[in-house]
């Protein structure tokens, strides 16, 4: 894996949903692991300090965390297969403590590890073709995407195939290994944004063009300390263009951007320097000047990577959305998680399912190997093995019949896995926080678990409709709160742990940010804080109103009063 | 380390931490140089002694396998050492979102 892609023919079945690596991959994936090992013995042997060594660990994303070392796997644009999943659920039983972590960034962390087990673990996730490269340090990150790719009826051009794409020309890129701070990429097919481009350093949306496929370019988003809202950078990249034009952004970053200071050093501090406009004259530069017949990616090599993607044969009977509709008047409840977990699907009667990692009073993203392993065999059974990660901490089953659903959520029910609260209050995107993570000020997830046991009444959630909580435990902003509806972000007050509201944040194609809302206060007033900002809501808002259209409407002192007026 | 998880003032006192190197799992500075996984096992000092002690114990890190040494300010009031801030009875006591994980049975296990 280099700058070229490769694509050499495939002989066997390909995986639905990802790309099938080859000998040339899984022999790197094994020199890597065998030279971690090695690594590995040099530091328990005292050859390596901890300071040397810890640069080592970090690319092969095992970082060391409050209570033990942590494991982040690298999920490509969050799809897995059922294989894969077994692996990871054998991993949390064999070497954690029964349970994995999926995160907003569509990978999975296991918070228990132990140094020795790494090698062993790394080797296991290579046999079934998983690793944790790029998942830390200053590089080109796990490429996040719509979790309905290749299945939303909304969606313009199926995005996997080109972040494959963009994961080999990205993996291990001899000039972009030590960028001045991590880059993230987000790549969607859809005009309705459902990976948050807007808060990536580089976001791209796919869409047919006059003459083949072309991207809309947006850069410098991002959360953290600076929340930033990206700039469209540009219309209409004609998809051979796309690695060169990629290339000469983030050349000009790695030229230009900020090494003296962590906190300057993202993209989005540069183009907010430079102006967009700036910033565009000197990527143009770049790319005019550049050697583009190295870069192009032709339409065969685009054609020889999609011939590595498994596809789903769709060929649900003509009656199955009948039967759909007959299961959904016959039982109320399973009505319910229909309305809330499942969305179109471009192919008749078929549907996505989307699986909650959310159950009411719940750790959000939490999955136990027991359900890790139910879920793998749920997908084989209903979804041609094929599953993906949210950037909302849920899962995916991109293709399900739909004469199959009712059957598919009794066997999530069985897993305690039916939660039906998507997009809901209940709906919570929590970071680790204080309870696991070194540079928390403030636990998030016991927020998250009061709160979703206060609004654990499924009619009270749809009543309440669409509201986003998004809880970040410091500054680094994991848990998206910049982009919240309503934010939470913990804060450390002399080594005790208080909360910031903010309210108004988006991050779909209205992307915002956040504003606070007043004076931070402890855990418990921050529950009913939000109790209080719902029933102001409630009250205020017209038909069909979500409460961020309300808030936008009638701005923050309604909701300001409603907190803090009353104490 | 982070200023942040060292900070003490003078006058008190404190116990002295790490990660154990192997598994990465929080250890406590106990009589005589072990290290313990119990926070009740470590060994109290004072505030003013306690940089020489840090300092000792860091030189010794490679030999006795443990990474990140650091002190930890404790409240005075109590047999059993309680760290001052939450983040440090976290670690002391285990993840407040999973109590079956507990490093002390019998220890406090509401960290608030
Ligand atoms: C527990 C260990 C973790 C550590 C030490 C950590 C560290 C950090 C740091 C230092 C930043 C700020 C980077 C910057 O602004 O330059 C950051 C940002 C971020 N992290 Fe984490 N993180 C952790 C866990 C997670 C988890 C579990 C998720 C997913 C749920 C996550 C997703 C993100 C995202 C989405 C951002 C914002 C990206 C941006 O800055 O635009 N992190 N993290
Ligand atoms: S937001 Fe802060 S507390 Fe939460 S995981 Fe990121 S770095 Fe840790």
């Amino acid at each position: 894996m280099s700058a070229e892609i490769l694509a050499t023919p495939d002989t066997g079945a390909a995986p639905v949903g990802h790309y099938a690596y080859d000998q040339v991959d899984r022999a790197f994936l094994h020199d890597r692991v065998e030279q971690f090992r090695d690594q590995v013995a040099r530091r328990l042997s005292g050859a390596l300090s901890e300071d040397e060594f810890k640069p080592l660990r970090l690319m092969n994303g095992l970082y060391l965390q409050l209570h033990a070392y942590m494991l982040r796997v690298a999920i490509p644009y969050g799809i897995l297969d059922s294989r894969q999943m077994r692996e990871l659920a054998h991993i949390a039983r064999t070497y954690d403590r029964d349970y994995g972590h999926f995160t907003t960034r569509q990978n999975i962390q296991f918070n228990w590890i132990r140094l020795e087990d790494t090698p062993d673990i790394l080797a296991r996730l290579a046999a079934v073709d998983m690793h944790a490269i790029q998942t830390s340090g200053n590089c080109i990150r796990n490429i996040t995407c719509d979790q309905f790719a290749g299945a939303a009826v909304d969606e313009l051009l199926d995005p996997r195939v080109h972040a494959e794409i963009l994961r080999q020309w990205s993996t291990l890129h001899p000039e972009f290994s030590f960028l001045p701070r991590k880059f993230k990429i987000a790549i969607s097919g859809s005009p309705n944004d459902r990976v948050a481009a807007r808060f990536h350093d580089i976001g791209l949306v796919a869409k047919p063009g006059r003459h083949g496929t072309v991207f809309d370019v947006f850069v410098g988003g991002g959360m953290g300390r600076t929340p930033v809202v990206g700039v469209h950078l540009r219309d209409n990249l004609p998809e051979e263009d796309l690695l060169a034009y990629l290339e000469a952004m983030v050349r000009v970053y790695n030229e230009y951007g900020r090494r003296d200071n962590i906190y300057k050093a993202r993209i989005k501090i540069l183009v907010q320097a430079l102006s967009a406009e700036g910033y565009r004259e000197k990527v143009d530069a770049e790319f005019a000047a550049m050697d583009r017949a190295r870069y192009r990616l032709p339409p065969e090599t685009v054609a020889a990577i999609r011939a590595r993607f498994g596809t789903p044969v769709l060929d649900a009977p003509s009656d199955a959305a009948d039967r759909l509709a007959e299961a959904r008047r016959t039982d109320a409840l399973f009505d319910r998680w229909v309305r809330t977990n499942t969305h179109p699907h471009r192919a008749a009667g078929y549907i996505s399912a989307v699986v909650s990692l959310k159950p009411d009073g719940g750790i959000p993203g939490d999955a136990t190997s027991a359900q890790i392993d139910a879920i793998a065999d749920i997908a084989d059974r209903f979804s041609f093995g094929e599953i993906r990660i949210s950037h909302m901490q849920n899962i995916v089953l991109g293709h399900v019949r739909q004469d199959q659903l009712h059957a598919l959520w009794q066997e999530l029910g069985r897993a305690g896995l039916a939660s039906a609260n998507i997009g809901l209050i209940g709906d919570i995107i929590a970071c680790p926080g204080l309870d696991y993570c070194s540079l928390a000020n403030a636990r998030s997830i016991p927020i998250a678990q009061k709160l979703s046991a206060r609004f654990a009444n499924p009619a009270l959630q749809e009543r309440i409709g669409d509201l986003q909580i998004k809880i970040s435990g410091c500054i680094n902003a994991c848990g998206h709160h910049h982009a919240g509806h309503i934010g939470i972000l913990g804060v450390d007050k002399k080594g005790e742990e208080f909360f910031q509201l903010t309210l108004g944040g988006s991050a779909g194609n209205d992307a915002a940010i956040g504003q606070i809302l007043g004076p931070a206060l402890p855990e418990d007033a921050t529950v009913d804080a939000i109790a209080h900002l719902v029933d102001a809501y409630l009250v205020h808002r017209t038909d069909g109103e979500r409460f961020l259209d309300t808030y936008r409407r009638l701005g923050a002192a309604l909701f300001k009063d409603a907190v803090y007026a009353l104490a | 380390m982070d200023v942040r998880n060292n900070r003490r003032q003078a006058g008190g006192s404190s116990v002295v931490t790490a990660n154990r190197l192997l598994d990465g799992r929080i250890v406590w500075l106990a009589e005589d140089g072990a290290w313990s996984g119990r926070i009740d096992a470590a060994q109290v000092f004072s505030n003013d002694g306690i940089e020489a002690v840090i300092d000792t114990a860091t030189r010794r890190q490679q030999a006795d396998g443990v990474v990140g040494v650091y002190g930890v300010q404790i409240g005075d009031d109590s047999t059993t050492p309680v760290p001052v801030t939450v983040r440090e009875r976290i670690r002391a006591f285990g993840p407040t979102v999973h109590p079956e994980f507990a490093t002390l049975t019998e220890g406090p296990p509401d960290v608030r």
